[in-house]
């Protein structure tokens, strides 16, 4: 694949991550949420296969590989039986209305392009708009993690914030050595099993989402 | 000529004094034959072409200012904008005082014939001055006569405070104005314009730019732009129809004119482009303007309170136009049309604003001058009882609701067509601004869509809701040949609209010195609207509403005949009347859906702008089932009211009270105090002359 | 004058629209029958019923004004009217120029007006809440039209959908550029709002919880009411064949040789009847929205097509 086509589909897959994104953000149910996350990952997984066949980086490949098995398949599996496990209403609970995040979210969206302006300095392997959807795709994940009550729609946003990490570093420097993000990805594997099991357990015994955790003030 | 038609406006104001029921009728003859001349003289001056200009020196008043009169292609159109509308509120105006008040004092009709003529002189005379002494004069006529206006029908005592706020508003951008024109003639050393001109070119930059925003800002207050509206629709809504018909289709394009006049005129500096910001402040008052205006025009009952919003709303898209001009003028490379266009649009809509909401005020005049209801909940029906001013007044709301084949759509098209070409022209977040823009301009349209369908179809339609709405008869032939000429333009202009863009030649060439208007949009012939070239240098959008109203003509021709075909073949088909199905009760005005509950999914999904408050009080006719009376109260605030003149107000009320607590109230005191005030200032301006 | 399609074309094309305007009903209906397991009726049902209320005669309510039977017909005639400025076949703008996408949405604006009008003159409490739910949407559904239309007229400088088509035509897929995906995804969100259908509309109900454009229908009858379904259908392949020449500008023909034009007919077809697919998939999938939840709705649209603008300039 030459490196000018392979320009041009990461813009698109960009696009398309946008667009997965707002489709999380917009979500009125949990289980739709975490579909869309996974589609996002499997957008990412996608990428860096591209990736890998314009610059012959063999590592993309595994990285490549290592997301689409976790974080499109294994990372939403395991959402969606704690989903099924805490038998909790179904329906995203939002902090602010759904309008407002939406129009934070096109904030967000225009100040990553305008950044991108002027960051043009930055030597991107990829030139195009990966570098701007990448930091846009970082910030609406914590975005999400930041408006929403349930433990389980902030784990999505983590998913979603990790994978504009991903991308952004992709676009950057054509991906970054192997070992680290195998770290970053075992990061994320752990985060999620350990807020699963805390969501788990604390539902178990006393009852409550980390909602509720307010009212623990003193 | 000017001379003659100023004269016979003063005439016809003498004529008046002879108090008495004629009156009526001879002053608004001498005022109908005073705009006829204007739009004489305007036309002249418009198809002369390009550089034709009027001067008359004018007796002087003053020693120490020449005054004079000089009418250049600006001036000329908004001469003309002023004297249609005046031709049409004349023929109506004396039909309409008789319907509306036939008991009224012959010393109050007499006045208010006065007042009017020298309202609608002293708007000439701002159009038409020549230095700023006389421009003054005439701002300070045109708020004066129109504030006569506005308390002249005083029933209790609501008026006097509409016009009380009116005044104050007015005076604070007055003073605004002075502030900048008296900084301009002490550099220029003169009044009048032509030495302003010259002397704007030596101005640095930061005064440039202060001069400006003092000058937008009390233009800004007459021409009603949030939150500096306030006034506006308590005022409009206050005075006589046809008053109201020329205060907001008219009285509030002087302020436009004066804008532009400040603005590309005599503070451009030479050769250079206007500072970017200016636009930008603009544009951005103007969608505020728009959107917010409509979004609380949506909320009002009152059916002239509604309209008088929707002026806030048509000023806004005017100014969006005006924005669009000032950022691209000279920033363009050669033969670059965006500048153009879009003062083209803007210029073009507000002749049509004039024509479509002097049209609806007047209807809306026609309405009240039978019911003497203004609440809409209150009319209804009145299709029916009033054919010809139900069939005007709807022309008037497809037209100002910016939908094809009438004048609304033609000016909000170009609208949108400028904003594409500067968006197209600009990038980065400018660009999206932009195109922001062109969206808050779009939901203005399906806004006022919205809130045409509520005005139209609560007042007109359904059944009536009171004896007055059911008494109601046709008003009087010249009230509805006021209406027909206002609505004969927004027809021409709408389906014909490149003979208007050939009036638009002069002002457009003579303020940007660039190309004319109908070498921009007209330039495939007068059929067919254009918008010049692509960034790409490709022909950009071509579209004919004269080709596509013959098209809907044709269409709409072949239906009928189709019909009646049908019709033809089969006579035992039958046409007949039955009530309105209400699930089985019998039907009554109750079941029409009333303009709040039309506006409530609206009112709730805007929420946040409007803090709807409602109360609702049910009184139980012993077993809570059975409701004996409901009684609801709703109210929507508005936001600029509420936040931005109820925080000044505090403001104010404290420093008052800290100075009511430091006062001693001895006179001599006070004396001092301004002694005081007096000394400091002599020895500011002294420092300041060393 | 210029060079293009002459103006018989134009005008058989838009008797094309007009005419199978219905058929794209009647395949939707059809569609969703079969995805819910029924049989359904016959796609040519919609004509059935047009030449049935052609035939009926008229009641009227007593309290309507004139209005009320001149709207039907001026609703149809803003529609086929609009329909005239579509590309159907020839790429090519008509050697007159009649209009653009903006007028397009203009006459579309101003049926939808009228009718809203219509329901309030005979005075019942469905026709007005049919009239204010409409007027409601509408204007919220304009402002991401529009901008879905300049994210696509942007980098023409023209919006004249021949010359945006024209502009944009060229391969398959390939041809689009990222901020299309979004801007596509935009008016996925608007076509059922556009067409009067779930999670928007229902069309198939009059229940007066679920309605708003069936409810301004509700008081007319006979021909009358025949128009103002035939204007529904016209409206609806208006607004696919819009999507379809803004975003699969393929196909279309060059020439006026009979193979070329049977193949952009092929082609069109193709393309409206995939997009009519894709209607009876939502409608079969979702269930309808409460009013007070479109507006989130609409605006995942909004920032959708925003984000395309923001791809595509910045």
């Amino acid at each position: 694949m030459n490196p000018a086509t392979a320009a041009r589909v990461i813009d698109d897959l960009g696009a398309l991550l946008l667009l997965s994104m707002i489709v999380i953000i917009a979500a009125s149910q949990i289980a739709r949420a975490i579909y869309a996350v996974a589609a996002q990952s499997l957008l990412i997984a996608i990428a860096g296969a591209v990736l890998a066949a314009a610059t012959g980086n063999r590592d993309l490949w595994v990285i490549a590989g290592i997301t689409l098995a976790i974080k499109a398949m294994l990372l939403p599996w395991v959402l969606h039986r704690v989903l099924r496990q805490m038998n909790v209403r179904r329906e995203v609970e939002p902090v602010i209305p759904n309008t407002a995040t939406l129009t934070i979210t096109v904030i967000i969206v225009v100040m990553a392009f305008h950044l991108n302006a002027s960051l043009g300095s930055v030597r991107q392997s990829i030139t195009g708009n990966a570098l701007p959807v990448g930091i846009a795709l970082t910030l609406l994940g914590v975005l999400v993690m930041a408006t929403r009550r349930k433990a389980l729609t902030q784990m999505v946003g983590l998913f979603a914030s990790e994978n504009g990490i991903f991308f952004t570093a992709m676009s950057v420097t054509a991906g970054m050595p192997l070992i680290i993000e195998i770290g970053v990805i075992l990061d994320v594997i752990l985060a999620a099993l350990v807020m699963t099991v805390m969501v788990l357990r604390v539902r178990s015994t006393v009852d409550a989402d980390i909602a509720d955790l307010d009212r623990l003030r003193g | 000529m000017v001379a003659v038609c100023y004269a016979a406006g003063a005439l016809s104001s003498m004529v008046a004094w002879r108090s008495g029921r004629l009156a009526l009728g001879v002053a608004h003859g001498w005022a109908f034959l005073g705009g006829t001349l204007g739009v004489i003289v305007a036309l002249g001056v418009l198809l002369a072409g390009p550089d034709c200009y009027l001067t008359l020196p004018l007796a002087t008043l003053f020693p120490f200012a020449r005054q004079s009169l000089s009418v250049d292609g600006l001036s000329a159109y908004f001469l003309l904008v002023i004297s249609v509308v005046a031709m049409a509120a004349t023929i109506y105006g004396p039909a309409y005082l008789r319907t509306h008040a036939p008991d009224a004092s012959p010393a109050r009709q007499a006045t208010q014939a006065l007042a009017l003529n020298v309202f609608l002189a002293c708007m000439v005379l701002v159009c038409s001055a020549g230095d700023a002494m006389t421009f003054l004069l005439g701002w300070e006529g045109m708020t004066l006569a129109s504030y006569a206006l506005v308390v002249s029908e005083d029933v209790d005592g609501e008026n006097a405070r509409a016009g009380l706020l009116y005044m104050v508003m007015t005076h604070g951008g007055t003073a605004l104005l002075l502030v900048a024109f008296l900084t301009l003639t002490e550099r220029a050393g003169a009044f009048d314009f032509v030495a302003m001109r010259g002397a704007s070119g030596a101005l640095d930059p930061s005064t440039r730019a202060t001069l400006f925003f003092l000058a937008f800002g009390g233009f800004a207050t007459k021409a009603g732009v949030i939150p500096l509206h306030v006034w506006l629709p308590r005022a409009h809504p206050a005075a006589p129809s046809h008053v109201s018909a020329l205060m907001s289709g008219v009285m509030l394009k002087v302020a436009i004119y004066g804008m532009l006049r400040f603005a590309f005129d005599l503070l451009a500096p030479s050769q250079s482009p206007l500072p970017m910001s200016w636009g930008w402040v603009v544009l951005t008052v103007g969608a505020t303007s728009a959107v917010l205006g409509v979004l609380y025009a949506l909320q009002q009952h009152d059916l002239k309170r509604l309209l008088a919003f929707h002026s806030v709303e048509n000023i806004g898209i005017i100014l969006i136009g005006v924005g669009v001009a000032m950022m691209f003028w000279r920033r363009e490379s050669a033969g670059g049309t965006v500048a153009t266009l879009a003062l083209t649009a803007a210029l073009l809509h507000t002749v049509n604003h004039a024509a479509f909401k002097g049209l609806l005020f007047l209807g809306a005049g026609a309405v009240i001058s039978r019911t003497h209801v203004r609440n809409m909940e209150a009319l209804g029906g009145l299709a029916r009882r009033m054919p010809w001013t139900a069939g005007l007044f709807l022309l008037g709301a497809v037209a100002i609701s910016a939908l094809p084949p009438l004048n609304g759509f033609v000016s909000e098209w170009l609208t949108f067509q400028a904003l594409l070409g500067g968006a197209s022209r600009l990038s980065g977040p400018a660009a999206l601004g932009i195109v922001f823009a062109a969206a808050m301009l779009a939901l203005t349209g399906g806004l006022a869509a919205a809130c045409f369908v509520k005005a139209f179809g609560v007042t007109f339609l359904g059944r009536p809701r009171t004896p007055e709405a059911a008494r109601a008869t046709e008003v009087p032939v010249p009230m509805l040949a006021g209406m027909t000429l206002l609505a004969a333009i927004c027809v021409a202009f709408g389906v014909a609209p490149g003979y208007a863009i050939r009036l638009l030649d002069a002002p457009t060439a003579g303020l940007l010195h660039g190309p004319g208007a109908s070498a921009v949009v007209t330039a495939h012939g007068p059929l067919v609207l254009s918008t010049g070239l692509t960034p790409l240098g490709t022909p950009a959008t071509a579209m004919s509403m004269t080709f596509m109203a013959t098209l809907i003509g044709l269409l709409v021709m072949g239906l009928v005949g189709v019909g009646w075909v049908l019709r033809l073949r089969a006579p035992a088909v039958t046409r007949r009347l039955a009530p309105t199905w209400t699930c089985g009760m019998e039907p009554t005005a109750r079941f029409d859906y009333t303009a709040t509950g039309f506006a409530k999914p609206l009112r709730l999904i805007f929420a946040p702008l409007y803090r709807p408050r409602r109360e609702v009080t049910r009184e139980m006719a012993g077993t809570p089932y059975v409701l004996r009376r409901l009684h609801y109260e709703g109210e929507v605030v508005d936001f600029a009211e509420t936040h931005v003149y109820h925080g000044i107000q505090h403001g104010v009320s404290n420093v008052a009270r800290i100075i009511r607590a430091r006062s001693t109230g001895r006179i001599y005191g006070y004396i001092g105090f301004v002694l005081g005030a007096l000394f400091v200032a002599l020895l500011a301006f002294g420092v300041r002359a060393q | 004058m210029r060079d293009g399609t002459p103006i018989p074309f134009v005008l058989l094309e838009m008797s094309l629209l007009v005419v199978s305007g219905p058929l794209v009903t009647g395949v939707i209906q059809k569609l969703k029958a079969r995805l819910q397991g029924r049989e359904g009726a016959s796609v040519v049902q919609p004509y059935r019923d047009l030449a049935k209320l052609a035939r009926k005669g008229t009641v009227q309510a007593d309290t309507a004004s004139g209005l009320f039977r001149a709207i039907p017909v001026l609703v149809l005639a803003a529609t086929v009217a609009a329909s005239a400025l579509l590309p159907v076949l020839r790429a090519d703008p008509p050697t007159v120029p009649f209009g653009d996408a903006l007028l397009l949405l203009g006459l579309l604006s101003l049926a939808r007006f009228l009718m809203a009008i219509a329901a309030l003159d005979a005075g019942g409490a469905f026709g007005g809440m049919g009239a204010s739910r409409e007027m409601t949407i509408a204007p919220l559904v304009e402002p991401v039209l529009l901008m879905v239309v300049f994210s696509t007229a942007i980098a023409a400088g023209t919006t004249e959908v021949n010359a945006l088509t024209a502009y944009r035509e060229t391969t398959w897929l390939l041809a689009w550029r990222a901020s299309d995906f979004l801007g596509f995804a935009a008016i996925l969100v608007l076509l059922p709002a556009e067409t009067g259908r779930i999670p928007v509309d229902n069309p198939d109900t009059h229940l007066e919880l679920t309605m708003l454009h069936e409810g301004m229908l509700l008081e007319h009858s006979g021909p009358a009411l025949g128009c103002l379904t035939l204007a529904a259908h016209t409206r609806q392949i208006v607004t696919l064949g819009l999507v379809a020449a803004l975003f699969f500008p393929v196909g279309l023909s060059h020439g006026t040789g009979v193979v070329v034009v049977s193949l952009a007919a092929v082609a069109f077809a193709a393309k409206v009847v995939v997009l009519a697919s894709y209607l009876a998939l939502v409608e079969s999938s979702y269930a309808k929205l409460r009013l007070f939840r479109v507006p989130a709705f609409l605006g995942i649209g909004f920032v959708s097509a925003l984000t395309a603008l923001a791809l595509r300039i910045l």
